[in-house]
């Protein structure tokens, strides 16, 4: 049940005033610099669509796009999956479970630059310590170059990016599970459900909401991922590892290239723009109020 | 109701107190310089106050500016310096932004790269004429006054001026040169040599197939790369730096460098080596030999400690050597165009890059513009490894080319954006993507596309 | 609920495992400040940092804590993300009720508006927003780092509303009888039921602000108003980084992030206990 009232324009009186001044304005601007051609600190000189233009047009782009679209994939598959297990074990009632959420949630506070260092090392083809085992297990003919062999670098940086992220998305399912009555899955179980019933018939659906949350943020984060590319590959080797926000930045920040960078920004946001949309347009189909 | 009007009231309240913090605190400045001003007035003559903002990209030198600062306020009395201290990856962004508010700094560093870009937009005041006025020339390094030069290299004005320059060297490990019995580079060493070298000193030491030392490390840097295009009497650029075009002897080094990866297999590739910093190749211990810039003698000096001895030399001459080419850079201090104070603005810039700038401000390889402190010698460093230091100020008469250009990020693929452009494209050749040919053939077109825009 | 004791081991051996990645890294990372530059890359990488119990143990900290004002950036960031993140739980719950439980014209849109905002990257909206706030003389003052991020959180919004639609209606239906105003409702209903989100949305959003550094960058120029991340960059330059310093800053930069953690943490629990809500 909801209720129609006026003053929910008071409630949302903050939000209002800070999306048009603080939100919308730099947006439009951004949204006109994308057809100029502007290197921040002389004037934007109008260039039409062109900069759209050479988008499309350029090779670079597509690469880079493909590897976006598999980075998001695998990234938020990855992190829903394995943030929604954690949350679950981390929800039983056992000894010390407090002190093993706070490990798990480590990555997440630890520097990106002693992360950067650490599993540079852990992936290093000489001497890397994941290496060494799988050596050990499968004797390895050649080193395998985790982040330097374009075929498996991409998937090596978002196996790090989810091992750093993954506690955001387990503490948000967490507080998720916390809200659901205990009472609704003893009933369940009271009535005879075994454990993976209880779950599927009764946490799982109660749950939906912040599935479809986290899936909907992880969506939109995995576009916008930068720290660890930028401490650990830089893109390389040769754009494997370079995705869309990162090349952003590079053509924002490193080339000066801003009017590009704003209008591959609005391509990224199209495109994340369609994913959302149709996750909300499919949400009825799957997510319980 | 009532508690929502109450609420509307404090969260205006709540903004309004936030917005009058903001003005408060500028007014507070605007009066703190007020009072300083007139205080001035009354001690120091005549003189006006005089604010001025310089902005660094080293906070690792932040004290040592500061000291130097304090002495110029001390002999100019009434002019205040306020510093600012970013490091390079915040530098540019803060500085363009501020640029393009119209809030440029009246003093900012300035790198060799950007002077063109930055002068074309009209953004530095022209130094020239106050160069001619107030310096005598002699006592500078001005071989590398080209690289501020703008719009013509060769005799166009000088729109920023150095502070220090560096160069690039080879860098050799004398104990593993004495284990292979191997006579110490010189600076005649021909490609030829140089090769046998790396051949001996590429080593497999415990026979399991791997090479466990590397006559040679380079990948597609630009500081890595480019040396030995002009050793080569090469280029990889036109005359008027519009074009990427590589030459016959340009070709010739790409091809020779490249080979000494793929096909003789003294340098490792770059993806055998990932992960680890490249500039930590050479004092780990790992290779025997290394071209890069001079200021790498400080990380040398910092990770080899007495692990081993090293020394430097020039870069290796090619086949078609004609005369020496160092390929190097100044470093420099600018002057914003909006400057209210052009004059003082110009005597600090030139106390900064002056006599007065100590030599323990260029730690290891950065060497002094103004020729009295680099030739010092606390600038030397005899107690201290590389022996051979003064070849780098030998050096400082020749530095003679750079691949600088509008748009040098992009296509030449550097810092954070080194997997593209012909960094990338070599380190595809010698990890074994693609052939010398097809990278030459897709970097080319590329190259000119992004020059083509930038100029 | 019983937990069968195999089920309860092969738990726990989980919990363990998976324990010891996330813990070396940050343990590397507390022992890297105990170390001299030249140990930092030593491979493999060793948790027996060169300089524990010698002479200079704590030099790396006194290094950052006297000749860095890191103290003062400690304040200063401390005093940013907290004003900045309370203010987003008012601002975001407000929002959040409005959208979850009332019907009023243009609430799609707005609320579609306000995800949008969330999908451009920052790197295109700063350098405008830098020049807007350059134009009202924001300039090295923390309102940039704080109005809008108090005023407007698409993130916090969107996830308070998703907690606030699955709160049953019949709950708002009794109060409505009573006769509660709206809210009344928000206050003494749907506050006190989210206090579970909202520490998660506090965490979220103080680490956020944190560790924000391009703002930071360019609207702050005075050294005594830098923040903690801006500190962090006095370590780097030009042609040289001081890993020690820098690591050790970065340990020093994260304790507040573990303390209000732990708090947290303790809100998330609570909210377990106290939600006695009937389906």
């Amino acid at each position: 049940m909801q209720y129609f009232k006026k003053s929910a324009y008071l409630f949302l009186l903050p939000t209002i005033i800070g999306l048009l001044l603080f939100r919308l304005i730099p947006v439009i601007f951004a949204f006109f610099t994308s057809f100029t051609d502007w290197d921040i600190y002389s004037p934007p000189v109008w260039i039409g669509l062109e900069n759209y233009t050479r988008i499309f047009q350029s090779g670079e782009f597509w690469q880079i796009l493909r590897n976006t679209l598999l980075f998001t994939a695998i990234y938020t598959v990855g992190v829903c999956i394995i943030g929604l297990f954690f949350a679950m074990l981390l929800n039983q009632r056992l000894k010390g479970i407090k002190f093993f959420r706070s490990l798990f949630f480590l990555p997440v506070i630890t520097s990106i630059v002693a992360v950067g260092i650490i599993w540079n090392w852990i992936l290093s083809p000489q001497n890397g310590i994941l290496n060494i085992l799988l050596d050990k297990i499968f004797n390895l003919q050649e080193p395998i170059s985790w982040l330097g062999d374009p075929d498996y670098a991409l998937i090596a940086l978002a196996l790090v990016y989810i091992w750093k992220s993954v506690g955001y998305q387990m503490l948000i399912f967490l507080a998720g599970l916390q809200n659901i009555p205990t009472e609704l899955q003893e009933a369940a179980q009271m009535d005879g459900a075994n454990k993976w019933k209880v779950f599927t018939k009764v946490t799982l659906p109660l749950l939906t909401p912040t599935i479809f949350f986290v899936l909907v943020i992880t969506i939109i984060e995995s576009f916008h991922t930068f720290g660890i590319t930028h401490s650990m590959t830089q893109g390389g080797p040769y754009n494997a590892t370079n995705t869309l926000s990162y090349f952003i930045y590079q053509n924002a920040f490193v080339h000066f290239n801003m009017g590009y960078a704003s209008s591959l920004s609005f391509v990224l946001f199209i495109l994340i723009l369609v994913i959302t949309w149709i996750n909300f347009l499919y949400r009825k189909k799957w997510v319980n109020y | 109701m009532k508690k929502w009007i109450g609420m509307t009231v404090l969260f205006v309240f709540v903004i309004g107190f936030l917005a009058a913090c903001g003005n408060n605190s500028d007014e507070g400045r605007a009066d703190s310089a007020a009072n300083a001003g007139s205080k001035d007035d009354k001690e120091a003559s005549a003189s006006e106050a005089i604010n001025l903002t310089y902005f660094s990209w080293d906070p690792s030198m932040e004290e040592t500016n500061s000291a130097l600062i304090e002495k110029f306020e001390e002999a100019h009395p009434g002019v205040t310096i306020e510093l600012q201290s970013y490091e390079p990856t915040d530098y540019w962004p803060k500085v363009s932004a501020m640029a393009a508010s119209g809030n440029a700094p009246d003093v900012l560093d300035m790198s060799s790269g950007y002077v063109d870009e930055w002068a074309s937009k009209d953004l530095l005041l022209n130094l020239q004429e106050y160069i001619d006025a107030d310096l005598n020339e002699a006592d500078y390094f001005t071989d590398v006054f080209n690289a501020v030069r703008y719009p013509d290299k060769e005799n166009g004005d000088m729109y920023a001026f150095p502070y220090a320059w560096v160069s690039t060297v080879l860098f050799y490990n004398k104990d593993m040169f004495d284990e292979a019995g191997l006579e110490y580079p010189t600076n005649e060493w021909t490609w030829d040599e140089f090769l046998n070298a790396s051949q001996e000193l590429t080593i497999d030491t415990n026979d399991d197939g791997n090479t466990d030392q590397y006559g040679f490390w380079f990948y597609g840097r630009y500081a890595q790369i480019e040396p030995w295009i002009y050793q080569n009497n090469g280029d990889i650029l036109n005359e008027d730096k519009t074009e990427f075009v590589v030459d016959a002897n340009g070709k010739e080094a790409l091809k020779f460098l490249t080979d000494l990866t793929t096909e003789h297999k003294v340098s490792p590739r770059p993806k055998d080596v990932e992960g680890t910093n490249q500039q930590d190749l050479f004092p780990t211990g790992k290779v025997a030999m290394w071209v890069d810039g001079s200021w790498n003698i400080a990380n040398n000096r910092d990770i080899i400690g007495d692990a081993f001895d090293w020394d430097i030399a020039t870069v290796p001459r090619g086949n078609n050597w004609s005369e020496d080419v160092t390929y190097g850079w100044p470093d420099n201090i600018a002057i914003s165009k909006t400057t209210k104070h052009a004059d003082m603005a110009w005597e600090f810039v030139k106390f900064m890059t002056g006599e007065e700038r100590s030599v323990e401000e260029f730690a290891g390889g950065k060497v002094p513009i103004y020729k009295a402190t680099a030739e010092s010698e606390a600038w030397l460093e005899n107690d201290q490894k590389p022996a051979n230091k003064s070849i780098i100020l030998e050096q400082g008469e020749l530095i003679g080319r750079n691949s600088y250009t509008p748009g040098w990020s992009e296509w030449r693929g550097y810092g954070a954006a080194e997997g593209s452009g012909m960094n990338g494209e070599i380190d595809q050749v010698l990890d074994g993507v693609k052939t010398f040919d097809e990278a030459l053939e897709s970097l080319t077109p590329y190259a000119n596309d992004v020059l083509e825009r930038a100029n | 609920m019983k937990t069968r004791r195999s089920t309860k081991i092969i738990i726990y051996l989980f919990l363990l495992l998976y324990s010891i990645t996330t813990l070396f890294p940050f343990l590397w990372m507390v022992a890297a400040s105990f170390k001299t530059s030249g140990a930092i890359f030593e491979i493999p990488p060793k948790l027996i940092p060169d300089l524990l119990f010698k002479e200079g143990m704590w030099s790396n900290y006194i290094e950052v804590l006297t000749e860095h004002n890191f103290l003062k950036y400690l304040g200063n960031s401390l005093f940013i993300s907290t004003v900045a993140s309370l203010g987003q739980l008012l601002t975001c719950s407000l929002a959040a009720f409005a959208f979850a439980r009332m019907e009023f014209k243009g609430k799609n849109i707005i609320f579609a508006v306000l995800i949008a905002m969330m999908m451009i990257p920052v790197e295109v909206t700063i350098i405008p927003e830098f020049l807007m706030f350059s134009s009202i003389n924001w300039l090295n003052t923390y309102l940039p780092l704080i109005v809008p991020s108090l005023l407007v959180g698409s993130f916090g919004t969107f996830m308070l509303r998703e907690f606030y639609q699955s709160i049953p209606s019949s709950l708002v239906d009794a109060a409505i009888m009573d006769g509660a105003k709206p809210f009344q409702i928000y206050r003494r209903i749907f506050l006190p039921l989210s206090k579970a989100p909202l520490a998660t949305l506090f965490i979220i959003a103080f680490m956020n602000n944190w560790n924000d550094i391009l703002r930071p960058v360019l609207y702050i120029n005075s050294p005594e108003k830098r923040t903690v991340t801006l500190g962090l960059t006095e370590f780097q330059s030009l042609y040289s980084t001081d890993w020690n310093l820098l690591l050790t800053a970065s340990v020093i930069a994260i304790i507040p992030m573990i303390i209000i953690f732990i708090v947290a943490q303790k809100y998330i629990i609570e909210g377990m206990v106290n939600s006695g809500i009937k389906g």
